[in-house]
């Protein structure tokens, strides 16, 4: 990937989060429910994609086991608020669990170059997945006390400040000391490691944001879901959505996940009507264009589309 | 003891079909450092190609290899020109993540496709032999399944035989070597890529038939071929069809033998962390340079 | 296709500027070569020297300047074309198929269309002139020595049946008889009427047998003469013959 964007990413995390809270009185002004289970959806995938752009935009690495962090996440969030803990910290705990697995399989992770560590990851998503839906193969239903006092308000909001906390952490981490440096390693490894960056901390604290993030994610979607099996969050299909969504928008930006996200459901709610995977179809050759021809994505095309239009400075 | 051998012997049988998926793979990336992970989705579609065969014109399935081989090596020709050939116009770590990423897309669309096409239903290919079985002492050996293993042997010795005696296969190898030394001694490169591409597309398909009449096609079994068969590529190493081969036989053994001894969830899982294993300890394989 | 005039060289490089990355390589070289020459490309590591082979060759693009073979640009031709009009290049390190036998590196050789028909003869020849490896044709290469293996290199490129051969540093690494024996072979080449354009760190060799020569620094050409003339020449002596700038 050799476009690389220069700042603007405060201005760009500012007027994300006005618009996130622009959104907050939704609820108040009831709404259908599958509105506000449309733009759950959204928050949810642009927390996803935000979390994966963090380790593949940042530390310039793809991670292809991704889902296995959200499936952590849903996992012990699940288990610990349905025993009674508050979801918060329910939530909280899920995010830990995740990040302790990706430390702990870090290291090894790491020393895995490119390809290698996309596949190695994607082997191992898989082993947590097989694993799972074998240990625990039945489906997990809310008790009935719990589907009683559902609100879909309460999960709406938990994905609005999720969302928002997510692009923060890509904002701050893409103006800090980290970030700089996480550039630099996706840039030139050699050259940065030679310059004292020390590359695979950098790494692994990249990992651990953007795994806390998606086990944040995982704890979120535990919350929302009524019922569903214990293996599906970790099924490759988040990672390919979280992939898509954030190569599609621009990967390595801050706007461009969100951008991505809200396109991805866009057309995937829309077109899911008539032909089920249709959308997929559709952004598997996006996707393939994108790689080929404009790598930085949507952001790329409008920043060029821009320089069209105005007279150069 | 006899279920366990039995187990172990279907274990080889399905063993040779995952080295057959993973020579494709394997002569792709060994000679161009192009990593399609779409690999198992024209597996698919090889398998595909042998339902629709039989079901259309009532061919004998293993006949329908006589067609599906040439309209695969068509369609590797097909996607090197559309699609891969403009991957290798960069640098080998550019080429790798490039075409890793787009095989990734490119699988997504098949995927998409083939379920729009064809339901995600399961298929399979009826054989008028097909329940016949070779009794050997205690165990029993599914005739179709074995002759789909020997026909995976001869695919891959005939491969063998291709990139050892035929000019082009040796300019192949030149080329996986040393692609430049290749450019100096006359070998147009980019042919090279052609060729080798095709011939990889081509054992793709030639496995999805054979995985099509002794078990099933869905449009979801890309993925997990895909997997199978970078599995045995990063077991078996680099540069040696035999001994890719030989590492499908492996797997399918492992696998089986950790179904006979965890039960048969896991027979996925093991796989994937040898797999894992050998990447992180020894990423040139057990037999490769 | 224009006819060939008397006297104009087999090979004209005309104001060649060569990058990698920003830095340039080359900045505007001029060389020739005649039909049947030989000529030495003499300078320090990192002058340019390969880059200046690796150009001719086609494996880099020029950002400036020309390069004619037979009177043809260059240009627009790819690198394995470039070997179908002729011109062969020796790489720097040899750069052998390892895991394939003397014979087959030998025989890919003969890949291109100008060199098929001949092949079995220009086998012999490769045989004739390094005995050694006719013992050893059925022998991996990456399990022959350094000399050997660069005999390999040079029979390669002759099998590609060329009017002109260019070799990147051939006694680079390779034992001191077996250096005699490859610079041996190259005069023996010669003498069939194939040209030679050779960068050699053995200087003192290299303009023994050379006809003409030419210096490189810095991407630049400092001197140029006779290969005699070069020898009495007070800079070459003190850069390149003296006592400390001598190689074996």
């Amino acid at each position: 990937m050799t476009w690389l964007p220069g700042g603007g990413e405060r201005r760009w995390a500012i007027a994300i989060v006005l618009a996130l809270a622009a959104l907050a009185p939704l609820p108040l002004a009831g709404p259908r429910d599958d509105v506000l289970n449309f733009v759950f959806l959204v928050l949810l995938s642009i927390t996803l994609a935000q979390s994966w752009n963090i380790v593949a935009g940042y530390a310039g690495q793809v991670n292809l086991g991704h889902a296995a962090f959200f499936g952590l996440g849903a996992l012990l969030t699940r288990a610990l608020w349905t025993s009674g803990a508050p979801v918060v910290l329910a939530m909280l705990a899920g995010a830990l669990l995740a990040t302790a697995f990706a430390l702990l399989i870090g290291v090894a992770a790491f020393r895995l170059r490119g390809a290698y560590f996309a596949i190695g990851t994607l082997a191992l998503g898989e082993i947590l997945r097989t694993t799972v839906s074998n240990v625990l193969p039945e489906i997990s239903t809310l008790p009935a006390a719990s589907i009683a006092s559902y609100r879909l308000a309460h999960r709406y909001y938990l994905a609005l400040i999720l969302a928002a906390v997510s692009v923060l952490a890509v904002a701050v981490l893409a103006s800090s000391r980290l970030g700089l440096g996480m550039r630099a390693i996706r840039e030139d490894e050699a050259a940065a490691e030679a310059s004292g960056v020390g590359a695979l901390g950098l790494k692994l604290i990249a990992l651990a944001l953007s795994t806390g993030l998606a086990g944040l994610a995982g704890g979120l979607f535990a919350y929302y879901h009524i019922s569903y099996y214990p293996a599906h969050p970790f099924g490759p299909q988040w990672t390919f959505d979280a992939l898509l969504m954030t190569f599609i928008g621009g990967v390595g930006t801050l706007h461009g996940p969100v951008l991505g996200a809200v396109l991805y459901v866009l057309l995937k709610e829309y077109l899911a009507v008539r032909w089920v995977d249709f959308h997929l179809l559709i952004f598997g050759a996006l996707f393939i264009a994108i790689v080929l021809l404009l790598p930085g994505g949507l952001v790329q095309a409008a920043a060029r589309a821009r320089r069209l239009v105005t007279p150069a400075r | 003891m006899s279920i366990l051998a039995q187990q172990l012997v279907l274990g080889l049988l399905i063993g040779g079909l995952y080295g057959l998926a993973a020579s494709g793979l394997s002569l792709i990336f060994g000679v161009m450092k192009v990593l399609n992970v779409a690999h198992g989705e024209l597996i698919m579609l090889g398998g595909y190609g042998a339902f629709w065969l039989v079901a259309l014109l009532g061919l004998d399935p293993f006949l329908t290899l006589a067609l599906v081989i040439p309209g695969a090596l068509l369609l590797g020709v097909g996607l090197y020109w559309g699609l891969f050939g403009f991957v290798v116009r960069a640098d080998e770590e550019t080429r790798v993540k490039n075409s890793l990423l787009i095989g990734f897309g490119l699988a997504l669309a098949l995927h998409a496709l083939a379920v729009r096409l064809w339901t995600a239903d399961e298929r399979s290919v009826p054989t008028p032999y097909g329940g016949a079985v070779f009794t050997v002492g205690p165990l029993s050996i599914p005739a179709v399944r074995l002759l789909s293993l020997a026909i995976a042997f001869a695919l891959i010795l005939t491969l063998q035989l291709l990139l050892t005696r035929w000019r082009w296969g040796k300019a192949i190898r030149a080329t996986a070597e040393d692609w430049q030394a290749a450019l100096l001694t006359g070998i147009d490169v980019r042919r090279a890529y052609l060729l080798a591409f095709a011939m990889g597309t081509a054992l793709a398909g030639a496995a999805g038939t054979l995985v099509t009449i002794g078990y099933s096609v869905s449009p979801s079994i890309g993925l997990e071929w895909t997997l199978k068969a970078l599995i045995v590529v990063v077991l078996a190493g680099l540069g040696s069809m035999l001994g890719t081969f030989v590492g499908g036989l492996v797997l399918g053994v492992a696998e089986a033998a950790s179904a006979a001894a965890f039960g048969g969830p896991y027979r996925e899982v093991i796989g994937l962390v040898i797999f894992v294993v050998v990447l992180v300890v020894r990423p040139r394989g057990l037999f490769g340079r | 296709m224009v006819g060939r005039e008397v006297g104009r060289p087999l090979l004209e490089v005309g104001g060649l500027e060569v990058a990698h990355g920003d830095v340039r390589a080359l900045g505007g070289v001029s060389v020739f070569v005649g039909a049947g020459e030989i000529v030495a490309l003499l300078g320090p590591n990192g002058a340019g020297k390969s880059t200046l082979l690796n150009s001719v060759a086609g494996l880099l693009r020029p950002r400036a300047g020309t390069i004619r073979f037979d009177g043809e640009d260059l240009g627009h031709v790819h690198a394995h074309q470039i070997v179908e009009r002729g011109l062969a290049l020796v790489p720097e390190g040899r750069r052998l198929f390892g895991g394939m036998t003397v014979e087959d590196n030998l025989e890919l050789g003969a890949f291109a269309e100008r060199a098929r028909a001949g092949r079995r003869a220009s086998l012999e020849r490769v045989f004739a002139l390094f005995p050694v490896l006719a013992e050893r044709r059925r022998v991996t290469v990456s399990a022959l020595s350094g000399g050997q293996q660069q005999m390999v290199a040079v029979g390669r490129a002759l099998m590609t049946n060329p009017r002109l051969l260019m070799l990147d540093e051939p006694s680079l690494g390779i034992a001191p008889q077996l250096v005699t024996a490859i610079l041996a072979a190259l005069v023996a080449i010669n003498r069939t009427g194939v040209g030679i354009f050779l960068v050699e760190q053995n200087v003192h060799a290299a303009l023994g047998l050379a006809h003409r020569g030419y210096v490189l620094e810095n991407g630049r050409i400092v001197g140029e003469g006779t290969g005699a003339a070069l020898l009495r020449d007070d800079h070459v002596r003190r850069a390149y013959l003296g006592p400390l700038a001598v190689r074996p």
